[in-house]
C-alpha cells in the first residue's frame, strides 16, 4: 500500500480517534445526541485537521523547537475560528446546536495530538493523509454512536422516525450516562473483535517503532 | 541570543498571517452571519412578541434614530397595510453576560405586546426559566405603568432562584420602554 493509503486508513480502524486512541472524548461524549450533530462535528474535525495538519507540515521546518506548540495551537485556533465564522455563515442551526463545542475544537487533543505526533515530522502529503484519515474516522465514530443514542434515546434517526410506532425512547440514552455507557460497549465490542481478529498487544516494548516506545502512553499502565 | 529571535520573528509571523486570514474570513462572511441570526434568532422570537400579522417582520425591518443619537434596529408588524405593533431589542446585563430581550409595542394602545430573549449566558436550568412562557407571558399586553419585579413595585413575579437574570428581564424591558416612550413619534413615524 502506498504511503498515502496506509496513513489514509489507519485512521478508519487501527488508530480511529475516540475507540483507538481514546483521543477527544469531551465532544465525543457532549455532541452525539443525534447522528446528524455527530456529523457535523465530525465535519468541522476533518475541515481542521486536515488543514492544520498540511499547514503545519508545511512549516515544520520554520518553527522552533522551543516554541511548537503555541505555533500549533495559534495554526489551530485560527481555522476553528474560520469554521465558526463559515458555520454561522452557511449552517446556523448546525452552529446553535453545536454551540460550545465549535470553539473547543481547538483544545481537541486530535488536532494537537496530530500536529505534534505526525505533522510535525511528515511531508505535506502524508500528513494531508493522516488528517483526512483520522477526521474520518472521527466522523464516522461520531456519526455511529450518534445515530445508535439517537435510535434508542428518541427512536429516530437524523430525525426519520425509525423504531415501531409503540417504541417508548430511553430517555437515558440521549442523556450523559448513556454516552459513557454507549462509548464503553462500544470500545468493548472493538477490542474483543479484534482479539477474535487474532491481533494481539506487542509482546515486548522492543517490537514497537521508536516514535511510539518513547511515548508508550498506549502500552504502559 | 538568535534563537530568541527567531522564536520571536516566526510565532509573530504565524499569528500576523493568521490574523490577516481571519480579518479576510471575518470580512467575507459578516452580512451573510447578520441575516442568518435575523432569520434564525430575531425571527422565532419576533414572532413570540408581535401580534397577529401578514407582513414579513424581518423583510420590513428599519433603522430608526432617535433623538439622542440611539439607534434601533426596529421590526414592524402590520394587518393590512396597517401598522399594529413594533419590536426592537434591548438589553440589561445578566448573569454570565449580556441578555438581550425582543419587546413589542402596541402601535395604537399603551402596552407591551410580549418580550422574548434572544442572547443570554444565564445558567441552563435556573437563569433560563426566565424564557419560558410561565415567565414572558407576564409581559404579554402588560400596560406601560408597573413594568418591573414586585420586588420593586411592579407587577412582574420573579423566577424563584433566578433573581438576576429575572432582574435583567425587568431591566431590559425598560429600557426598552424608556426607548419607546422618548422615542415614539420617531420609531411609529418611520412605518407610516
Amino acid at each position: 500500500m502506498s504511503g498515502f493509503g496506509k496513513e489514509f486508513t489507519k485512521g478508519l480502524w487501527r488508530e480511529i480517534p475516540p475507540f483507538r486512541l481514546v483521543l477527544g472524548l469531551c465532544p465525543t461524549l457532549a455532541v452525539t445526541k443525534a447522528a446528524d450533530n455527530g456529523l457535523g462535528m465530525g465535519l468541522a474535525v476533518i475541515f481542521v485537521l486536515v488543514l492544520s495538519n498540511m499547514a503545519i507540515s508545511a512549516i515544520r521546518n520554520l518553527i522552533p523547537n522551543k516554541v511548537r506548540i503555541a505555533c500549533f495551537i495559534v495554526v489551530a485556533a485560527s481555522l476553528v475560528v474560520m469554521v465558526e465564522l463559515i458555520m454561522q455563515a452557511y449552517a446556523y442551526p448546525l452552529y446553535q446546536k453545536l454551540g460550545i463545542f465549535v470553539p473547543l475544537i481547538v483544545v481537541n487533543c486530535i488536532i494537537l495530538g496530530r500536529a505534534e505526533a505526525f505533522a510535525a515530522r511528515n511531508g505535506v502529503i502524508d500528513s494531508m493523509a493522516d488528517g483526512l484519515g483520522i477526521g474520518l474516522g472521527y466522523t464516522v465514530s461520531l456519526t455511529f454512536l450518534g445515530g445508535l443514542r439517537e435510535t434508542f434515546g428518541a427512536g429516530t434517526l437524523f430525525g426519520q422516525a425509525v423504531m415501531p410506532a409503540g417504541y417508548q425512547p430511553l430517555g437515558f440514552m440521549v442523556e450523559a450516562p448513556g454516552a459513557f455507557i454507549c462509548l464503553g460497549l462500544l470500545l468493548g465490542l472493538m477490542n474483543l473483535v479484534s482479539r477474535l481478529q487474532g491481533r494481539k498487544s506487542p509482546a515486548s516494548v522492543s517490537e514497537l517503532p521508536a516514535q511510539c516506545r518513547a511515548c508508550g502512553s498506549c502500552y504502559r499502565s | 541570543m538568535r534563537e530568541i529571535a527567531r522564536m520571536i520573528v516566526v510565532l509573530s509571523l504565524i499569528s500576523a498571517v493568521s490574523g490577516l486570514l481571519l480579518a479576510a474570513v471575518k470580512t467575507a462572511t459578516r452580512e451573510r452571519i447578520e441575516e442568518q441570526e435575523l432569520f434564525y434568532v430575531k425571527g422565532p422570537a419576533l414572532e413570540a412578541v408581535l401580534p397577529a400579522h401578514d407582513n414579513d417582520p424581518i423583510k420590513d425591518r428599519k433603522r430608526v434614530s432617535l433623538p439622542g443619537g440611539v439607534e434601533l434596529l426596529v421590526f414592524p408588524a402590520r394587518t393590512g397595510g396597517a401598522l399594529t405593533a413594533v419590536a426592537f431589542e434591548a438589553s440589561a446585563q445578566g448573569y454570565g453576560g449580556p441578555y438581550g430581550l425582543m419587546v413589542g409595542f402596541a402601535a395604537n394602545a399603551e402596552q407591551l405586546t410580549g418580550v422574548a430573549v434572544t442572547t443570554h449566558k444565564e445558567t441552563p436550568g435556573v437563569g433560563t426559566r426566565t424564557m419560558q412562557q410561565a415567565f414572558t407571558r407576564q409581559f404579554r399586553d402588560h400596560p406601560f405603568s408597573g413594568l418591573a419585579l414586585k420586588s420593586a413595585g411592579g407587577t412582574i413575579d420573579a423566577v424563584s432562584g433566578a433573581t438576576v437574570s429575572s432582574t435583567a428581564a425587568a431591566a431590559a424591558a425598560g429600557q426598552a420602554l424608556a426607548l419607546f416612550t422618548s422615542g415614539r413619534p420617531a420609531i411609529l413615524g418611520a412605518f407610516q
